[in-house]
Protein backbone atom coordinates (compact mmCIF):
# COMPACT_ATOMS: atom_id res chain seq x y z
CA UNK A 1 0.00 0.00 0.00
CA UNK A 2 1.31 3.09 -0.79
CA UNK A 3 0.62 6.56 1.07
CA UNK A 4 1.14 10.33 0.26
CA UNK A 5 0.13 9.42 -3.60
CA UNK A 6 -0.84 12.86 -3.36
CA UNK A 7 0.20 15.52 -0.43
CA UNK A 8 -1.84 17.52 1.65
CA UNK A 9 -3.08 20.44 0.29
CA UNK A 10 -4.68 23.13 2.78
CA UNK A 11 -8.65 23.70 1.66
CA UNK A 12 -9.01 27.44 1.02
CA UNK A 13 -13.09 27.57 1.31
CA UNK A 14 -14.50 28.42 4.82
CA UNK A 15 -15.64 26.44 7.07
CA UNK A 16 -19.67 27.94 7.48
CA UNK A 17 -22.53 27.50 10.42
CA UNK A 18 -25.26 25.94 8.40
CA UNK A 19 -28.81 26.39 8.47
CA UNK A 20 -29.38 22.86 8.50
CA UNK A 21 -26.18 21.15 9.70
CA UNK A 22 -28.67 18.29 10.23
CA UNK A 23 -29.35 17.68 6.33
CA UNK A 24 -26.34 15.84 5.40
CA UNK A 25 -27.66 12.90 8.13
CA UNK A 26 -31.18 12.61 6.74
CA UNK A 27 -29.74 12.73 3.33
CA UNK A 28 -27.69 9.73 3.89
CA UNK A 29 -30.32 8.03 6.32
CA UNK A 30 -33.21 8.14 2.97
CA UNK A 31 -30.22 7.02 0.59
CA UNK A 32 -29.16 4.23 3.03
CA UNK A 33 -32.47 3.07 3.42
CA UNK A 34 -33.60 2.80 -0.37
CA UNK A 35 -30.55 0.51 -1.24
CA UNK A 36 -32.22 -2.25 1.01
CA UNK A 37 -34.46 -4.05 -1.50
CA UNK A 38 -37.08 -5.38 1.22
CA UNK A 39 -37.28 -1.75 2.11
CA UNK A 40 -38.31 -0.52 -1.12
CA UNK A 41 -40.14 -3.55 -1.85
CA UNK A 42 -42.68 -2.23 1.86
CA UNK A 43 -42.48 0.85 0.80
CA UNK A 44 -43.77 0.87 -2.61
CA UNK A 45 -46.50 -1.79 -0.94
CA UNK A 46 -47.08 1.12 1.23
CA UNK A 47 -48.30 3.21 -1.34
CA UNK A 48 -51.08 0.31 -2.84
CA UNK A 49 -53.74 1.81 -0.29
CA UNK A 50 -53.41 5.36 -1.76
CA UNK A 51 -54.02 3.53 -5.17
CA UNK A 52 -56.47 2.30 -4.17
CA UNK A 53 -58.31 4.76 -2.26
CA UNK A 54 -57.83 7.00 -5.39
CA UNK A 55 -59.47 4.51 -7.60
CA UNK A 56 -62.53 4.43 -5.38
CA UNK A 57 -62.22 8.20 -5.29
CA UNK A 58 -62.47 8.31 -9.14
CA UNK A 59 -65.73 5.31 -8.85
CA UNK A 60 -67.58 7.53 -6.51
CA UNK A 61 -67.64 10.23 -8.96
CA UNK A 62 -68.85 7.65 -11.91
CA UNK A 63 -70.89 5.70 -10.02
CA UNK A 64 -73.45 5.13 -13.35
CA UNK A 65 -70.67 4.20 -15.59
CA UNK A 66 -69.54 1.41 -12.66
CA UNK A 67 -73.10 0.36 -10.99
CA UNK A 68 -72.60 -2.88 -13.37
CA UNK A 69 -69.35 -3.86 -11.64
CA UNK A 70 -69.88 -2.75 -8.40
CA UNK A 71 -73.41 -3.28 -7.44
CA UNK A 72 -74.70 -3.32 -3.97
CA UNK A 73 -71.21 -2.31 -2.61
CA UNK A 74 -71.72 0.98 -3.97
CA UNK A 75 -71.89 2.58 -0.28
CA UNK A 76 -68.08 1.19 0.32
CA UNK A 77 -67.15 4.38 -2.05
CA UNK A 78 -69.12 6.82 -0.58
CA UNK A 79 -66.76 9.72 0.15
CA UNK A 80 -66.75 11.46 3.82
CA UNK A 81 -64.52 11.93 6.56
CA UNK A 82 -64.49 8.12 7.59
CA UNK A 83 -63.20 7.25 4.07
CA UNK A 84 -60.04 8.70 5.19
CA UNK A 85 -60.01 7.61 7.81
CA UNK A 86 -60.47 4.59 7.07
CA UNK A 87 -57.36 5.41 4.58
CA UNK A 88 -54.98 6.66 7.27
CA UNK A 89 -56.06 4.72 10.61
CA UNK A 90 -56.34 1.07 8.26
CA UNK A 91 -54.76 -2.32 10.18
CA UNK A 92 -52.95 -2.49 6.83
CA UNK A 93 -51.75 0.82 6.82
CA UNK A 94 -50.51 1.15 9.96
CA UNK A 95 -48.64 -2.40 9.49
CA UNK A 96 -46.74 -1.15 6.50
CA UNK A 97 -45.70 1.87 8.47
CA UNK A 98 -44.23 -0.25 11.31
CA UNK A 99 -42.65 -2.53 8.57
CA UNK A 100 -41.27 0.38 7.44
CA UNK A 101 -39.94 1.93 10.95
CA UNK A 102 -38.22 -0.99 11.57
CA UNK A 103 -36.60 -1.24 8.15
CA UNK A 104 -35.31 2.51 7.93
CA UNK A 105 -35.31 3.30 11.55
CA UNK A 106 -34.15 0.20 14.00
CA UNK A 107 -30.91 1.30 12.92
CA UNK A 108 -30.45 4.76 12.76
CA UNK A 109 -28.94 5.48 16.59
CA UNK A 110 -28.07 1.54 17.24
CA UNK A 111 -25.31 1.23 14.68
CA UNK A 112 -23.97 4.17 15.67
CA UNK A 113 -23.54 2.98 19.11
CA UNK A 114 -22.61 -0.50 17.71
CA UNK A 115 -19.92 1.22 14.99
CA UNK A 116 -18.71 4.15 17.59
CA UNK A 117 -19.63 6.69 15.04
CA UNK A 118 -21.40 8.85 17.69
CA UNK A 119 -18.40 10.31 18.94
CA UNK A 120 -17.78 11.06 14.94
CA UNK A 121 -21.07 13.36 14.67
CA UNK A 122 -20.09 15.20 18.31
CA UNK A 123 -16.78 16.13 17.27
CA UNK A 124 -18.87 18.02 14.14
CA UNK A 125 -20.33 21.30 15.33
CA UNK A 126 -23.34 19.72 15.87
CA UNK A 127 -25.47 19.76 18.56
CA UNK A 128 -27.42 17.02 20.31
CA UNK A 129 -31.19 17.81 19.17
CA UNK A 130 -29.76 18.67 15.48
CA UNK A 131 -28.45 14.70 15.40
CA UNK A 132 -31.63 13.94 16.40
CA UNK A 133 -33.98 16.05 13.79
CA UNK A 134 -31.61 14.41 11.02
CA UNK A 135 -31.56 10.96 12.39
CA UNK A 136 -35.93 11.78 13.12
CA UNK A 137 -36.45 13.44 9.73
CA UNK A 138 -35.42 9.67 7.83
CA UNK A 139 -38.19 8.53 9.64
CA UNK A 140 -40.31 11.55 9.29
CA UNK A 141 -39.72 11.84 5.48
CA UNK A 142 -40.86 8.03 4.43
CA UNK A 143 -43.62 8.13 6.94
CA UNK A 144 -45.24 11.01 5.62
CA UNK A 145 -44.74 9.83 1.94
CA UNK A 146 -47.23 7.17 2.81
CA UNK A 147 -49.81 9.14 5.07
CA UNK A 148 -49.60 13.24 4.42
CA UNK A 149 -48.87 13.47 1.04
CA UNK A 150 -51.83 10.69 -0.07
CA UNK A 151 -53.80 11.92 2.39
CA UNK A 152 -53.84 15.18 1.06
CA UNK A 153 -53.53 14.08 -3.01
CA UNK A 154 -56.74 11.77 -2.12
CA UNK A 155 -57.90 14.69 -0.92
CA UNK A 156 -57.50 16.86 -3.92
CA UNK A 157 -58.37 14.67 -6.51
CA UNK A 158 -61.30 14.01 -4.75
CA UNK A 159 -62.44 17.95 -5.58
CA UNK A 160 -60.70 17.77 -9.52
CA UNK A 161 -62.88 14.35 -10.04
CA UNK A 162 -65.81 16.38 -9.03
CA UNK A 163 -64.80 19.04 -10.70
CA UNK A 164 -66.53 21.92 -7.78
CA UNK A 165 -65.87 22.75 -4.23
CA UNK A 166 -69.16 21.21 -2.32
CA UNK A 167 -66.74 18.72 -0.82
CA UNK A 168 -64.73 21.21 0.39
CA UNK A 169 -67.68 23.23 1.74
CA UNK A 170 -69.24 20.27 3.24
CA UNK A 171 -65.86 19.29 5.00
CA UNK A 172 -63.81 22.25 5.21
CA UNK A 173 -61.92 20.71 8.27
CA UNK A 174 -60.80 17.51 6.16
CA UNK A 175 -57.50 18.94 5.29
CA UNK A 176 -56.52 19.81 9.00
CA UNK A 177 -57.57 16.14 9.88
CA UNK A 178 -55.54 14.65 7.08
CA UNK A 179 -52.63 17.30 8.43
CA UNK A 180 -53.35 16.37 12.10
CA UNK A 181 -53.85 12.97 12.30
CA UNK A 182 -50.56 12.36 9.90
CA UNK A 183 -48.32 14.11 12.17
CA UNK A 184 -49.67 12.50 15.51
CA UNK A 185 -48.83 9.24 13.91
CA UNK A 186 -46.03 10.29 12.50
CA UNK A 187 -44.53 11.84 15.47
CA UNK A 188 -45.31 9.09 17.67
CA UNK A 189 -44.08 6.67 15.29
CA UNK A 190 -40.72 8.77 14.96
CA UNK A 191 -40.53 8.93 18.84
CA UNK A 192 -40.86 4.95 19.09
CA UNK A 193 -38.56 3.86 16.51
CA UNK A 194 -36.05 6.18 17.60
CA UNK A 195 -36.31 5.64 21.47
CA UNK A 196 -36.11 1.87 20.73
CA UNK A 197 -33.31 2.22 18.22
CA UNK A 198 -31.31 4.00 21.25
CA UNK A 199 -31.27 0.96 23.78
CA UNK A 200 -29.26 -1.40 22.06
CA UNK A 201 -26.39 -1.81 19.79
CA UNK A 202 -27.96 -4.67 17.93
CA UNK A 203 -30.40 -3.16 15.08
CA UNK A 204 -32.38 -6.65 14.07
CA UNK A 205 -33.04 -6.83 18.09
CA UNK A 206 -34.54 -3.20 17.84
CA UNK A 207 -36.71 -3.76 14.71
CA UNK A 208 -37.98 -6.97 17.05
CA UNK A 209 -38.95 -5.12 19.61
CA UNK A 210 -40.47 -1.93 16.98
CA UNK A 211 -42.64 -5.25 15.53
CA UNK A 212 -42.87 -6.92 18.74
CA UNK A 213 -44.06 -3.97 21.02
CA UNK A 214 -47.00 -3.11 18.37
CA UNK A 215 -48.53 -6.30 17.73
CA UNK A 216 -47.76 -7.76 21.27
CA UNK A 217 -49.46 -4.64 22.52
CA UNK A 218 -52.39 -5.36 21.14
CA UNK A 219 -52.85 -9.07 21.28
CA UNK A 220 -52.66 -8.31 25.33
CA UNK A 221 -55.32 -5.81 25.10
CA UNK A 222 -57.38 -8.60 23.23
CA UNK A 223 -56.61 -11.12 25.54
CA UNK A 224 -58.15 -8.86 28.33
CA UNK A 225 -60.57 -7.79 26.81
CA UNK A 226 -62.04 -11.23 26.07
CA UNK A 227 -61.54 -11.57 29.71
CA UNK A 228 -62.75 -8.76 31.10
CA UNK A 229 -64.76 -6.81 28.50
CA UNK A 230 -63.83 -4.14 29.70
CA UNK A 231 -63.00 -1.00 26.89
CA UNK A 232 -60.02 0.43 28.62
CA UNK A 233 -57.89 -2.10 27.85
CA UNK A 234 -57.72 -1.06 24.47
CA UNK A 235 -55.41 1.88 25.82
CA UNK A 236 -52.79 -1.24 26.51
CA UNK A 237 -52.20 -1.53 22.50
CA UNK A 238 -50.34 1.41 20.42
CA UNK A 239 -52.81 0.05 17.09
CA UNK A 240 -56.07 0.53 19.22
CA UNK A 241 -54.97 4.41 20.75
CA UNK A 242 -53.75 5.08 17.20
CA UNK A 243 -57.70 4.47 16.00
CA UNK A 244 -58.88 6.14 18.60
CA UNK A 245 -57.00 8.80 17.70
CA UNK A 246 -58.29 8.58 14.30
CA UNK A 247 -61.38 8.46 15.15
CA UNK A 248 -61.53 12.37 17.37
CA UNK A 249 -59.54 13.65 13.91
CA UNK A 250 -61.74 12.49 11.75
CA UNK A 251 -64.80 12.90 13.74
CA UNK A 252 -65.89 9.35 13.71
CA UNK A 253 -67.38 7.32 16.20
CA UNK A 254 -64.66 6.35 18.34
CA UNK A 255 -63.97 1.98 17.83
CA UNK A 256 -63.70 1.59 21.49
CA UNK A 257 -65.62 3.40 24.61
CA UNK A 258 -62.86 5.15 25.82
CA UNK A 259 -62.30 8.90 25.56
CA UNK A 260 -59.72 10.08 22.92
CA UNK A 261 -58.53 12.05 25.98
CA UNK A 262 -56.71 8.78 27.23
CA UNK A 263 -55.62 7.35 23.99
CA UNK A 264 -53.35 10.88 23.49
CA UNK A 265 -52.23 10.37 27.09
CA UNK A 266 -50.93 7.39 26.41
CA UNK A 267 -49.24 8.42 23.02
CA UNK A 268 -48.01 11.45 24.38
CA UNK A 269 -46.44 9.63 27.70
CA UNK A 270 -45.01 7.14 25.43
CA UNK A 271 -43.31 9.78 22.95
CA UNK A 272 -42.12 11.48 26.27
CA UNK A 273 -40.15 8.68 27.88
CA UNK A 274 -39.00 8.58 23.94
CA UNK A 275 -37.20 11.97 24.40
CA UNK A 276 -35.98 11.31 28.54
CA UNK A 277 -33.95 8.15 27.02
CA UNK A 278 -33.25 9.88 23.66
CA UNK A 279 -31.43 12.96 25.43
CA UNK A 280 -29.86 10.54 28.30
CA UNK A 281 -28.38 7.92 25.55
CA UNK A 282 -27.74 10.32 22.64
CA UNK A 283 -23.87 11.62 23.90
CA UNK A 284 -20.62 11.88 22.11
CA UNK A 285 -19.37 9.48 25.06
CA UNK A 286 -20.45 6.93 27.28
CA UNK A 287 -20.21 8.62 30.68
CA UNK A 288 -21.02 6.62 34.22
CA UNK A 289 -20.65 9.17 37.20
CA UNK B 1 -1.17 29.81 22.85
CA UNK B 2 -3.83 27.38 21.03
CA UNK B 3 -4.62 25.65 24.30
CA UNK B 4 -4.68 26.98 27.59
CA UNK B 5 -6.62 25.36 30.76
CA UNK B 6 -6.30 26.42 34.23
CA UNK B 7 -7.48 24.70 37.22
CA UNK B 8 -9.19 21.69 34.93
CA UNK B 9 -11.14 19.50 37.84
CA UNK B 10 -13.52 16.88 36.36
CA UNK B 11 -14.48 13.53 38.67
CA UNK B 12 -16.76 10.02 37.81
CA UNK B 13 -19.03 9.96 40.57
CA UNK B 14 -16.28 9.95 43.74
CA UNK B 15 -13.55 9.01 41.17
CA UNK B 16 -11.22 12.11 40.35
CA UNK B 17 -10.54 12.10 36.68
CA UNK B 18 -8.77 15.68 36.61
CA UNK B 19 -7.55 17.38 39.73
CA UNK B 20 -6.21 20.88 39.28
CA UNK B 21 -4.99 20.26 35.57
CA UNK B 22 -3.07 23.68 34.35
CA UNK B 23 -1.58 23.48 30.97
CA UNK B 24 -0.09 26.30 28.28
CA UNK B 25 0.44 24.62 25.42
CA UNK B 26 2.60 26.18 22.31
CA UNK B 27 1.91 25.31 18.20
CA UNK B 28 3.68 22.71 17.06
CA UNK B 29 3.06 18.55 17.70
CA UNK B 30 2.31 17.79 21.51
CA UNK B 31 2.12 14.62 23.42
CA UNK B 32 -0.50 13.73 25.91
CA UNK B 33 1.40 10.89 28.04
CA UNK B 34 0.37 9.04 31.04
CA UNK B 35 -0.22 5.45 32.48
CA UNK B 36 -3.77 4.34 32.51
CA UNK B 37 -6.17 6.00 34.42
CA UNK B 38 -4.28 9.06 34.49
CA UNK B 39 -6.65 11.45 32.54
CA UNK B 40 -6.01 11.80 29.26
CA UNK B 41 -9.00 10.61 27.60
CA UNK B 42 -10.48 12.90 30.21
CA UNK B 43 -8.60 15.49 29.07
CA UNK B 44 -9.15 15.01 25.66
CA UNK B 45 -12.98 14.98 26.15
CA UNK B 46 -13.26 18.01 27.83
CA UNK B 47 -11.37 19.39 25.20
CA UNK B 48 -13.77 18.35 22.36
CA UNK B 49 -16.99 19.44 24.31
CA UNK B 50 -18.21 16.07 24.84
CA UNK B 51 -17.85 16.48 29.04
CA UNK B 52 -18.09 19.85 30.93
CA UNK B 53 -15.25 19.96 33.66
CA UNK B 54 -16.89 20.45 37.05
CA UNK B 55 -14.51 23.60 37.95
CA UNK B 56 -11.90 25.20 35.52
CA UNK B 57 -11.79 27.54 32.52
CA UNK B 58 -10.02 26.92 29.37
CA UNK B 59 -9.71 28.18 25.37
CA UNK B 60 -8.78 25.96 22.35
CA UNK B 61 -7.90 28.45 19.18
CA UNK B 62 -9.06 31.32 21.58
CA UNK B 63 -12.48 29.54 21.99
CA UNK B 64 -14.10 29.52 25.08
CA UNK B 65 -13.86 25.97 26.30
CA UNK B 66 -17.56 25.71 28.18
CA UNK B 67 -19.71 27.91 25.81
CA UNK B 68 -18.45 27.96 22.35
CA UNK B 69 -17.54 24.33 21.89
CA UNK B 70 -19.34 24.42 18.99
CA UNK B 71 -16.99 27.24 17.11
CA UNK B 72 -13.84 24.58 18.77
CA UNK B 73 -15.46 21.91 16.64
CA UNK B 74 -15.90 23.37 13.40
CA UNK B 75 -11.85 23.86 13.31
CA UNK B 76 -10.88 21.01 15.04
CA UNK B 77 -10.11 17.61 13.89
CA UNK B 78 -10.52 14.39 16.18
CA UNK B 79 -9.37 10.82 15.51
CA UNK B 80 -10.64 8.61 17.87
CA UNK B 81 -8.96 5.45 19.70
CA UNK B 82 -11.89 2.90 18.91
CA UNK B 83 -12.65 1.70 15.31
CA UNK B 84 -15.79 3.58 14.19
CA UNK B 85 -17.10 3.64 10.30
CA UNK B 86 -20.90 3.99 9.46
CA UNK B 87 -22.29 0.69 7.57
CA UNK B 88 -23.68 0.55 4.21
CA UNK B 89 -20.78 3.78 3.24
CA UNK B 90 -17.63 3.98 1.08
CA UNK B 91 -14.53 5.77 2.15
CA UNK B 92 -15.68 8.48 -0.05
CA UNK B 93 -19.10 9.33 0.96
CA UNK B 94 -17.86 8.43 4.55
CA UNK B 95 -15.36 11.27 4.56
CA UNK B 96 -17.26 14.03 2.77
CA UNK B 97 -20.04 12.87 5.12
CA UNK B 98 -18.30 14.31 8.00
CA UNK B 99 -16.93 17.48 5.87
CA UNK B 100 -20.07 18.35 5.36
CA UNK B 101 -20.90 18.02 9.02
CA UNK B 102 -18.01 20.18 9.68
CA UNK B 103 -19.40 22.99 7.78
CA UNK B 104 -18.06 22.20 4.23
CA UNK B 105 -20.44 22.81 1.09
CA UNK B 106 -21.60 19.36 -0.28
CA UNK B 107 -19.45 19.06 -3.70
CA UNK B 108 -16.11 21.03 -2.14
CA UNK B 109 -16.29 17.85 1.17
CA UNK B 110 -17.03 15.37 -2.06
CA UNK B 111 -13.67 16.86 -3.91
CA UNK B 112 -11.62 17.18 -0.70
CA UNK B 113 -12.68 13.73 0.43
CA UNK B 114 -10.84 12.56 -2.72
CA UNK B 115 -7.87 14.29 -1.87
CA UNK B 116 -7.40 13.16 1.62
CA UNK B 117 -8.28 9.51 0.78
CA UNK B 118 -5.68 9.78 -2.00
CA UNK B 119 -3.11 11.77 1.05
CA UNK B 120 -3.59 8.55 3.58
CA UNK B 121 -2.83 5.98 1.05
CA UNK B 122 -6.89 5.16 0.46
CA UNK B 123 -6.77 6.33 -2.52
CA UNK B 124 -7.53 2.93 -4.45
CA UNK B 125 -10.03 0.97 -2.04
CA UNK B 126 -11.98 4.61 -1.35
CA UNK B 127 -14.99 3.24 -3.08
CA UNK B 128 -14.87 -0.33 -0.73
CA UNK B 129 -17.50 -0.83 1.67
CA UNK B 130 -16.33 -0.03 4.89
CA UNK B 131 -17.29 -3.38 6.36
CA UNK B 132 -14.87 -4.69 4.47
CA UNK B 133 -11.48 -2.56 5.48
CA UNK B 134 -8.79 -4.22 7.12
CA UNK B 135 -7.24 -2.31 10.66
CA UNK B 136 -4.92 -0.77 9.56
CA UNK B 137 -7.25 1.06 6.78
CA UNK B 138 -10.11 1.63 8.95
CA UNK B 139 -7.37 4.21 11.04
CA UNK B 140 -5.97 5.79 7.92
CA UNK B 141 -9.53 6.55 7.13
CA UNK B 142 -10.23 7.77 11.07
CA UNK B 143 -7.50 10.25 9.80
CA UNK B 144 -8.90 10.97 6.58
CA UNK B 145 -11.96 12.22 8.13
CA UNK B 146 -10.14 14.13 10.95
CA UNK B 147 -8.21 16.62 8.26
CA UNK B 148 -10.98 16.46 5.53
CA UNK B 149 -12.17 20.27 6.75
CA UNK B 150 -8.27 21.12 7.26
CA UNK B 151 -8.56 21.43 10.59
CA UNK B 152 -5.83 24.13 13.01
CA UNK B 153 -5.58 22.03 15.36
CA UNK B 154 -6.57 17.98 15.42
CA UNK B 155 -6.58 15.60 18.65
CA UNK B 156 -5.43 11.66 17.42
CA UNK B 157 -6.00 9.44 20.43
CA UNK B 158 -4.01 6.31 20.26
CA UNK B 159 -2.99 6.63 16.59
CA UNK B 160 -0.67 3.79 16.17
CA UNK B 161 -2.82 1.21 18.42
CA UNK B 162 -3.65 -1.80 17.11
CA UNK B 163 -1.56 -1.18 13.54
CA UNK B 164 1.43 -4.03 12.58
CA UNK B 165 4.91 -1.99 12.38
CA UNK B 166 5.03 -1.24 8.80
CA UNK B 167 1.33 0.43 9.39
CA UNK B 168 2.51 1.96 12.36
CA UNK B 169 5.16 3.28 10.43
CA UNK B 170 3.48 4.52 7.69
CA UNK B 171 0.85 6.81 9.72
CA UNK B 172 3.37 8.05 11.99
CA UNK B 173 5.18 9.50 8.66
CA UNK B 174 1.51 10.79 8.10
CA UNK B 175 1.68 12.55 11.18
CA UNK B 176 5.15 13.63 11.22
CA UNK B 177 3.80 15.21 7.52
CA UNK B 178 1.09 16.40 8.79
CA UNK B 179 2.81 18.25 12.03
CA UNK B 180 5.73 19.62 10.32
CA UNK B 181 5.08 20.62 7.21
CA UNK B 182 1.41 21.80 6.82
CA UNK B 183 0.91 24.65 9.81
CA UNK B 184 -1.56 22.22 11.47
CA UNK B 185 -1.05 21.27 15.67
CA UNK B 186 -1.40 18.09 16.75
CA UNK B 187 -1.92 16.93 20.48
CA UNK B 188 -1.47 13.13 20.28
CA UNK B 189 -2.61 10.85 23.04
CA UNK B 190 -0.44 7.78 23.34
CA UNK B 191 1.01 5.55 25.64
CA UNK B 192 3.53 3.75 22.93
CA UNK B 193 6.55 6.66 23.97
CA UNK B 194 8.51 5.51 20.83
CA UNK B 195 6.07 7.41 18.94
CA UNK B 196 5.97 10.84 20.91
CA UNK B 197 9.85 10.67 20.41
CA UNK B 198 9.26 10.45 17.19
CA UNK B 199 6.44 13.10 16.47
CA UNK B 200 6.50 15.24 19.22
CA UNK B 201 8.50 18.90 20.48
CA UNK B 202 6.25 19.11 23.43
CA UNK B 203 5.04 16.75 26.34
CA UNK B 204 2.43 17.02 28.73
CA UNK B 205 2.65 14.10 31.51
CA UNK B 206 -0.40 13.52 33.66
CA UNK B 207 -0.54 11.20 36.59
CA UNK B 208 -3.61 10.17 38.57
CA UNK B 209 -5.48 13.04 37.26
CA UNK B 210 -2.43 15.63 38.21
CA UNK B 211 -0.19 17.63 35.59
CA UNK B 212 2.87 15.49 36.76
CA UNK B 213 5.19 17.33 34.28
CA UNK B 214 5.04 19.29 30.70
CA UNK B 215 7.78 21.45 28.75
CA UNK B 216 9.78 20.87 25.86
CA UNK B 217 11.20 17.14 25.02
CA UNK B 218 15.21 18.00 24.88
CA UNK B 219 14.77 19.80 28.31
CA UNK B 220 12.54 17.65 30.04
CA UNK B 221 14.86 14.75 29.31
CA UNK B 222 17.59 16.48 30.84
CA UNK B 223 16.48 15.43 34.18
CA UNK B 224 18.41 15.27 37.24
CA UNK B 225 20.18 12.49 36.82
CA UNK B 226 23.49 11.14 34.96
CA UNK B 227 22.76 7.91 33.21
CA UNK B 228 25.62 5.03 32.44
CA UNK B 229 25.35 1.88 30.86
CA UNK B 230 27.86 -0.89 32.07
CA UNK B 231 28.23 -4.34 32.28
CA UNK B 232 29.93 -6.33 35.51
CA UNK B 233 31.70 -9.59 35.76
CA UNK B 234 31.33 -11.32 39.48
CA UNK B 235 28.26 -11.55 41.97
CA UNK B 236 26.19 -7.80 41.48
CA UNK B 237 23.75 -8.28 44.02
CA UNK B 238 26.31 -5.95 46.74
CA UNK B 239 27.06 -3.81 44.12
CA UNK B 240 23.30 -2.80 43.20
CA UNK B 241 22.83 -2.27 46.97
CA UNK B 242 25.69 0.20 47.61
CA UNK B 243 25.11 2.39 44.63
CA UNK B 244 21.04 2.10 45.76
CA UNK B 245 22.53 3.20 49.14
CA UNK B 246 24.32 6.48 47.39
CA UNK B 247 20.81 7.57 45.92
CA UNK B 248 21.42 5.98 42.82
CA UNK B 249 18.26 4.19 40.43
CA UNK B 250 19.68 1.07 38.78
CA UNK B 251 17.79 -1.21 36.56
CA UNK B 252 18.96 -3.58 34.85
CA UNK B 253 17.78 -4.81 31.21
CA UNK B 254 16.80 -8.22 29.71
CA UNK B 255 20.68 -8.61 28.07
CA UNK B 256 22.23 -7.94 31.20
CA UNK B 257 23.30 -4.18 30.96
CA UNK B 258 23.01 -1.94 34.54
CA UNK B 259 21.35 1.22 33.76
CA UNK B 260 22.73 3.54 36.45
CA UNK B 261 21.24 6.92 37.30
CA UNK B 262 23.99 9.02 38.99
CA UNK B 263 22.15 12.08 41.44
CA UNK B 264 24.04 14.74 40.20
CA UNK B 265 26.37 15.37 43.26
CA UNK B 266 27.87 11.96 42.32
CA UNK B 267 30.43 11.43 39.70
CA UNK B 268 31.36 8.27 38.04
CA UNK B 269 34.51 7.61 40.18
CA UNK B 270 32.02 6.85 43.02
CA UNK B 271 30.92 3.58 41.03
CA UNK B 272 34.38 2.24 40.32
CA UNK B 273 34.99 2.28 43.75
CA UNK B 274 31.51 1.12 44.65
CA UNK B 275 32.95 -2.02 42.27
CA UNK B 276 36.36 -1.74 43.72
CA UNK B 277 35.30 -2.30 47.67
CA UNK B 278 32.62 -5.73 45.82
CA UNK B 279 35.27 -6.50 43.96
CA UNK B 280 33.16 -6.82 40.86
CA UNK B 281 34.33 -6.32 37.76
CA UNK B 282 33.46 -3.38 35.07
CA UNK B 283 33.75 -4.68 31.98
CA UNK B 284 31.64 -2.21 29.81
CA UNK B 285 30.81 1.90 30.95
CA UNK B 286 29.19 4.32 28.66
CA UNK B 287 27.93 7.19 29.66
CA UNK B 288 23.98 7.71 28.05
CA UNK B 289 21.14 9.92 27.09
CA UNK B 290 18.20 10.19 29.26
CA UNK B 291 15.01 9.32 27.53
CA UNK B 292 11.12 9.74 27.47
CA UNK B 293 11.34 6.84 28.86
CA UNK B 294 13.30 7.77 32.01
CA UNK B 295 11.36 10.61 31.87
CA UNK B 296 8.23 9.17 32.09
CA UNK B 297 9.18 6.65 34.30
CA UNK B 298 10.65 9.73 36.77
CA UNK B 299 6.94 11.51 36.47
CA UNK B 300 4.98 8.79 37.18
CA UNK B 301 7.10 7.69 39.82
CA UNK B 302 7.70 4.39 38.34
CA UNK B 303 10.99 2.25 37.64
Amino acid sequence: MFIKEKGYAHWDGELKKKKFPWMPITRYGIKLAFRKKSFRFFFYGALAPSGIFLIGIYVSERLEDFRSMIGETSRFVNINPAYFRNFLASDFLLFFLVILLLLCGAGLISDDLKYNSIQLYFSRPLKKREYFFGKVSVIVFFLFLVTLVPGLILFIMKLVFAGDLKFFASYPWLPLSIIGYSFLVTAFFSFYGLFLSSLSKNSRYVAVLIFGIYFFSHIIFQIFDGIFKNPYFSLLSIRANLQQMGAFFFNQKAPHAVSWIYSLLVLSGICVLAGFVLKKKIRGVEVVK
Amino acid sequence: MSIEVKDLHFSYGKLKALDGVDLDLPQGAIGLLGPNGAGKSTLLRILLGFLVPDKGEGRILDYDIKHEQSSIRRFVGYMPEDDCFIPGMDAVSFTSYFGELSGMPRQEAMKRAHEVLFYVGLGESRYRNLETYSGGMKQRLKLAQAIVHDPKLIFLDEPTSSLDPQGRKEILELIIDISSKKDIQILISSHILPDIEAICSYVVILNKGKLAAQGDMDRLKQIDYKLYELRVKGESEGFVKKLRDKKSRIKETKDGVLKVYLPPDKNPQDIFAVAAEENIQIRHFVKSRTSLEDLFAKAVGVD
